[in-house]
């Protein structure tokens, strides 16, 4: 039978998308477990922000076996830079990262954010979403500083709520 | 003057003729050493799980004790800590108490008795360490690369101190249980790699800082031992020569040197050269390294102290070893591998029985089961880690004698072979090739070392003659060769099938097998697709992507050579990933076309992938003659590739295990 590739394509585009919308499905009906067992005395954002900590905790586990700093630092910084963005990229975000001004610095510039749009079907503020990236990246961060014996920061300098324009966010040497 | 300690005479031996530096002795602090050769230490996990030795780690010990015909033979290294974070293997023995002591004095006896030096290691795993604890010990807490190991916890002055007194005390047991060599292990990333590296040891205080600031515990630990030995043990150490962590900011070769002058200023009676680290992104020991690869690390360590240097690492053959001792570039021939995989090596060598070794194959099966917490076996060595059972090491003859009709003179076949004859059984070997070794006639064209494999043929054949096996080459068996000859059994070694590819039928002229891509009988196009992705079809690929061909592997598994221990699969995924070669795993071949092939996933979906040549590399299981030997009511069994297809080891363990029990 011969393939119709326009049907093999567009079914496992399908595919792709439902697990990547199952991604943040998955994270938001826990958090409102988390939120139930916590009680009322717990802020939702202290939640999320713990779980985002543990992401990037379990993530940087990953990245540790591929660092090199044969790259020298520029190199280095792009590799980590393009780590960061194809963890959002691969919850169907398109994030590309750019050269800062000295080789220190990168920017992870993002134009298409499903997040917020998951965290509105679940009733949860945008802010939480932009705090969260930046707390998990921060994470992974730490762990791969203390790894290389380097500082390393992000911050977010430019979130836009519900996926529209363009998020920035800069990693430097700190 | 220096004391002996058993009395070794090597004059006769065609062995210390044709390698006359192995066996002349030399002095290692005051301790005169019949030969140069060393039983490197080697974990095994045999040991209980609290510490104590075992029969079988003591049967194991002693086996490599004959082995070393004078030499030094160490025992494992051992942990030193109540807490047990310096426990590294489930099976690690202990020595953080008396009570530990007579245990190993059954290993210091059993290593006398074979009139052996008996090498006592201590070793604290570090950052490798905290097999049954939460958290493992380190100068820093730099995280893990490795998500196998345990987090580090930073150690306090305190703690350091504690670790020093440790050592102490744990020689202090080792001297007492009848040990005649103290060792420190400061090998591939545990605890005294952890301080010595800069990688590892951030430290700010006295124990950190340049490079005799990270030696400072060390220093200490060496000048603790050496007091707590005596003047007739020699200490010695095993210090990284080539952390290989560059990409991780770890020590130069300069700081290794340096570390070296400074353990021998602390006293240390000689030095063992080693290499890499855990956490090293580059190889060291697997069997894509060619052997004689880091041998010149010895030299350049020679040029930096005066006591001796003993050296392993891929030294399989005692030709270089012999070489480099005789030019003042060695002192020792240190062995691990080779003696896992044949306890007796060096021994057989100064017999001048070379070609009655079993190679090792340098597969790391040994390590990758070690870290799953597994005792140590060995892939191409049935008797490994079953020492202290006489089965194995000395099976029984046979009751009475039977003819038995080989069918296959593969690896399967040939151990089978060897063992049942030695048993007292008349055994005829049958094969439909003219020569013997069955697949791996092919399977060593492979590159990155698989000619190695071939060591394993070398070994079967002569064992094969010594004990009296008939060969039949170039004989076909039949079902009417069994009818005539009624064997009373009936051994079927005759590898896989190769299943046929149904779709294939329009366009079959596209397929060949894998074993004639291998021996250069089949044509192959520029762009080929290779059905299996196990390892003989990663073999294959990379075989194919050597002469410059596309290639593209499609296969059942979930990731491609599943098949391979990870301890080396990792080496394989880089070459295929270097070599251009993709793989498409979990899936299968639905149909050949004019142009290529059809690849379906596991769920359905499909693509085109162009090609010229489909290789099938795919195997099945040969119920080819079973019918038969079991309608003429013959003893049957099947072993290797033909019970179901799977490697180099199963064959041999299976011709083992079945040549016991015929
Ligand atoms: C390219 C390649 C790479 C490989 N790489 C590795 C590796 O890295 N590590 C590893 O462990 N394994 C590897 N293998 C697999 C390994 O070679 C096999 O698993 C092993 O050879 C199986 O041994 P066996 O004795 O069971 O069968 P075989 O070696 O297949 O021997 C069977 C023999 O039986 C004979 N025979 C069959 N039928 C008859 C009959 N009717 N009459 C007479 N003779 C008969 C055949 O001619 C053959 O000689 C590789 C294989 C290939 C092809
Ligand atoms: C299974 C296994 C266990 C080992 N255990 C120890 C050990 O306890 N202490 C140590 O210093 N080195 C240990 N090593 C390292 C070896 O002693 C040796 O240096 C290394 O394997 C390289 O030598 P080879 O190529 O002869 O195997 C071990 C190696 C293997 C393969």
């Amino acid at each position: 039978m011969p393939v119709n590739v326009e049907k093999e394509l567009s079914q496992s585009w399908k595919r792709l998308h439902g697990a990547q919308a199952e991604i943040g499905k998955t994270f938001y009906r826990w958090r409102q477990v988390a939120l139930e067992f916590a009680g009322d005395e717990v802020a939702p954002l202290d939640v999320s922000l713990r779980a985002a900590e543990i992401f990037g905790k379990d993530i940087s586990k990953s990245f540790l076996p591929r660092l090199n700093w044969l790259k020298g630092e520029e190199g280095f910084m792009l590799i980590l830079g393009k780590a960061l963005a194809g963890i959002w990229n691969t919850d169907g975000a398109i994030a590309k990262v750019e050269k800062g001004d000295n080789p220190g610095e990168i920017f992870i510039k993002c134009s298409r954010d499903p997040w917020p749009t998951w965290a509105k079907e679940f009733g949860v503020p945008m802010e939480e979403v932009a705090l969260c990236r930046e707390r998990m990246y921060q994470s992974i961060l730490e762990d791969v500083g203390a790894f290389m014996n380097i500082p390393l920061k992000v911050e977010m300098q430019k979130a836009i709520s519900r996926g529209q324009g363009e998020t920035v966010m800069r990693l430097y040497k700190a | 003057m220096a004391k002996t300690l058993f009395e070794w005479d090597y004059s006769g031996f065609p062995g210390a003729e044709k390698y006359p530096h192995l066996f002349k002795p030399i002095q290692l602090g005051n301790l005169m050493v019949p030969n140069r050769v060393k039983y490197a230490a080697t974990e095994e996990n045999l040991n209980a799980h609290d510490g104590f030795v075992t029969d079988a780690g003591v049967a194991y010990m002693r086996e490599r004790a004959k082995g070393v015909v004078g030499g030094l033979c160490f025992m494992q290294g051992v942990y030193m800590d109540e807490k047990r974070q310096g426990q590294g293997y489930v099976g690690q023995a202990a020595a953080w108490d008396d009570k530990f002591i007579p245990g190993l004095k059954r290993i210091a006896d059993a290593l006398h008795e074979e009139r052996a030096v008996a090498g006592f290691q201590l070793m604290d795993c570090g950052r490798v360490g905290a097999v049954e604890v939460d958290y493992c010990h380190g100068p820093s807490a730099v995280p893990q690369r490795l998500r196998i190991f345990k987090p580090v916890q930073e150690m306090t002055r305190d703690d350091i101190k504690a670790v020093v007194q440790q050592h102490v005390d744990a020689a202090r047991r080792g001297v007492e249980a009848g040990f005649d060599v103290m060792e420190i292990s400061g090998i591939v990333g545990y605890l005294i790699s952890n301080f010595i590296s800069s990688y590892t040891n951030r430290r700010t205080d006295e124990y950190g800082g340049d490079i005799r600031g990270r030696m400072r515990a060390v220093v200490e630990i060496i000048e603790g031992v050496k007091a707590a030995c005596g003047p007739d043990i020699p200490v010695g150490i095993r210090l990284c020569s080539e952390e290989l962590l560059d990409d991780v900011r770890g020590n130069t070769i300069e700081e290794s040197m340096e570390s070296y002058k400074i353990s021998e200023e602390a006293g240390v009676d000689y030095i063992s050269c080693t290499l890499g680290w855990q956490e090293s992104i580059y190889p060291v020991i697997s069997r894509d390294i060619p052997m004689g690869n880091w041998i010149h690390l010895a030299k350049r360590a020679k040029e930096h102290v005066k006591v001796p240097i003993q050296m392993a690492y891929r030294l399989f053959k005692p030709g270089l070893p012999n070489e480099k001792i005789g030019a003042g570039e060695l002192d020792f021939w240190e062995i691990c591998r080779s003696m896992i995989a044949d306890p007796l090596m060096p021994k057989k060598v100064l017999e001048g029985k070379e070609e009655e070794v079993r190679h090792c194959v340098a597969c790391n099966l040994c390590l990758a089961r070690l870290f799953r917490d597994a005792p140590m076996t060995c892939y191409i060595n049935p008797v490994c880690a079953h020492e202290s059972d006489p089965e194995f090491t000395d099976p029984p003859a046979a009751e009475e004698e039977k003819e038995v009709m080989i069918v296959g003179a593969g690896p399967a076949g040939l151990e089978c072979a060897y063992m049942a004859a030695s048993r007292g059984h008349e055994v005829h070997v049958y094969d439909k090739r003219d020569v013997i070794g069955g697949t791996l006639n092919e399977a060593k064209n492979a590159p990155y070392g698989d000619d190695e494999l071939w060591t394993c043929i070398e070994y079967q054949k002569v064992m094969c003659e010594k004990a009296g096996v008939e060969f039949h080459l170039g004989t076909e068996v039949t079902e009417a060769l069994i009818e005539e000859e009624v064997p009373d059994t009936v051994v079927l070694a005759t590898g896989p099938v190769y299943p046929e590819i149904e779709s294939a039928a329009k366009n079959s002229d596209k397929v060949v097998n894998l074993l004639d891509v291998m021996s250069g009988k089949a044509e192959v196009g520029e762009k080929v697709v290779i059905w299996g992705n196990r390892k003989p079809g990663i073999g294959c690929a990379l075989h194919l992507a050597k002469q410059g061909k596309k290639v593209t592997i499609v296969g059942k598994e979930r990731t491609a050579g599943f098949d391979i221990n990870p301890s080396f699969k990792w080496r394989y995924m880089i070459y295929m990933r270097q070599s251009g070669i993709v793989a498409y795993n979990d899936c299968d071949i639905v149909e050949v076309t004019e142009e290529g092939v059809t690849v379906q996933t596991y769920d359905g979906v499909r693509w085109q992938v162009a090609c010229d040549t489909i290789v099938v590399s795919e195997r099945a299981t040969n119920d080819n003659l079973k019918k038969v030997v079991q309608s003429e009511g013959i003893e049957l069994f099947v072993v290797g590739d033909a019970l179901i297809p799977r490697n180099l080891s199963s064959a041999v363990h299976d011709g083992y295990r079945i040549g016991m029990r015929v």
